[in-house]
């Protein structure tokens, strides 16, 4: 074992260091975990990183905008046979314009979801995926800075990508619906049946739990955001229904849905502003839901598989 | 057999101690090379530069790298893979101390051995972060994960060329003989 010669002493020992850094670190996470209490230092780092996430992304994003640029040509020569020796003479400038049609209908496509609430949302392009195989998100380059707050929805011409849920100075995290455990209140659009998806971990999957399996929903069944939680405006579509399983050895149906959304292939996406607050509930009401929460204060999403 | 071997068991004791502004950059280097946008099984398979260059330093240059330098680089590391703050740190002041105790003996072997000791170093370390993980509440990776360590030391002989030798070749040319 490694002991340091008492004429060159330095300090404490390693291993007294690593207990030292261990509790440290091990604090931190409680801290960052438990009570979210960390948030300036993870702005403050998060400036500190900045610059050297923008130089570090760059190559990839020319990588990317290349292999646009030559799927793109593919498709034309395909196109356009009898054409091949002209094109192959213009095709710098047709390429580009084609790139840029296509972020214009995104971002065109995005508009209607503007119009149907009362403030309008920002749109922000999508940086890269978060670089953590635990979770499921995406950074964002709209910030504090330009108003997004944690908490906000995310959508896509579709629907619904994610909700905000870390804001740095000038980026921010989404955490994608597919996400395990991010949960969306729904509506069913042919009969208004209410539900809760939530993400299921997996790419393109949403899960609906306890669902009886009496209920009404068929394959194909279009979801949409129902509104009543408050975070998401009504009315957004969220997936659609690819699988129920109806077993009745099981209390709740099997239901896998399909975000609506693409939630994990978008360049743009649009920040809407938390919906105003709903009046608050009756007081007897209210206190009577506070028991129940305390009685069973996170539910267990798992039960009757 | 090595019976009369009277060479000092590390063999760099009087090596020219590198430069903070080298040391500086190649952490640099090693975050930009990080941050670059992995996503999906090549992020599973992503080496650790930042941990690669922690682990070189702390061999190579001990009294100016440890474990205060390996829990600040972890913090920068949560802050970019939007983890939870620590758990980087966590991993590396453990990879670090796992060097520190074992420098000495590392430093006998020639590279080949080195990279094994490596392995054996950041896989462990690695565990740490993925049990946390799990610990957290999210679903195991995949065993993919061992990948991430394995590539890592995979990179130990190219990093000992880049950032050891430019020291050595610099000092061989100034020398007389």
């Amino acid at each position: 074992m490694y002991e340091p010669l008492p004429f060159f002493h330095r300090g404490p020992s390693p291993l007294a260091r690593l207990t030292f850094f261990a509790l440290v670190a091990i604090a931190l996470m409680i801290a960052d975990h438990r009570f979210g209490a960390l948030e300036t230092v993870r702005l403050s780092l998060s400036v500190l990183a900045q610059p050297a996430q923008r130089a570090a992304s760059l190559p990839g994003e020319m990588f990317g905008r290349m292999t646009d640029y030559f799927t793109n040509q593919d498709r034309l020569l395909r196109e356009n046979q009898e054409l091949k020796v002209k094109l192959l003479e213009q095709s710098a400038a047709a390429q580009q314009s084609k790139l840029l049609v296509k972020e214009q209908e995104l971002l065109l496509n995005m508009a209607p979801g503007k119009s149907r609430y009362t403030s309008d949302g920002m749109i922000a392009e999508v940086l890269y995926n978060a670089r953590n195989p635990f979770v499921r998100k995406i950074v964002i380059g709209r910030g504090l800075t330009q108003g997004v707050r944690p908490g906000m929805p995310v959508i896509d011409g579709s629907g619904v990508v994610g909700q905000v849920t870390t804001v740095g100075t000038f980026t921010s995290e989404v955490t994608l619906l597919t996400e395990k455990g991010q949960a969306v209140p729904v509506m069913l659009v042919r009969n208004g049946l209410r539900a809760i998806a939530s993400g299921s971990g997996k790419e393109g999957a949403l899960e609906v739990p306890f669902m009886p399996v009496s209920a009404d929903i068929q394959n194909g069944d279009q979801f949409v955001t129902s509104g009543i939680d408050g975070t998401y405006p009504p009315g957004l579509g969220v997936a659609q229904v690819t699988s129920v399983e109806k077993n009745a050895a099981f209390v709740f149906a099997r239901i896998v849905a399909k975000p609506a959304a693409g939630v994990d292939n978008n360049r743009y996406v649009m920040v809407l502003p938390t919906p105003i607050a709903a009046p608050p509930a009756p007081a007897a009401k209210a206190d009577e839901r506070n028991k129940r929460e305390r009685i069973n204060p996170k539910g267990s999403r798992r039960e009757g598989r | 057999m090595r019976a009369a071997d009277l060479t000092p068991v590390a063999r760099d004791v009087m090596k020219r101690p590198a430069g903070l502004g080298f040391i500086f950059a190649s952490f640099v280097g090693a975050y930009l090379l990080c941050a670059m946008p992995w996503s999906g099984w090549l992020l599973l398979a992503r080496p650790d530069f930042v941990l690669l260059a922690l682990m070189f330093w702390t061999l190579h240059e001990p009294r100016m790298i440890g474990q205060g330098a390996a829990f600040a680089l972890g913090l920068l590391m949560d802050v970019g893979d939007s983890m939870l703050l620590g758990e980087h740190a966590l991993e590396y002041v453990l990879a670090v101390y796992l060097a520190q105790v074992f420098r000495v003996r590392i430093l006998t072997f020639r590279l080949p051995e080195q990279t094994l000791h490596l392995a054996g170093i950041l896989t462990l370390s690695s565990f740490v972060l993925v049990l946390l993980n799990l610990v957290l509440g999210a679903d195991f990776p995949g065993f993919a994960f061992l990948l991430s360590p394995l590539f890592t030391a995979l990179l130990w002989a190219p990093a000992t060329w880049l950032l050891y030798h430019p020291s050595v070749r610099r000092r061989r040319s100034e020398s007389p003989s």
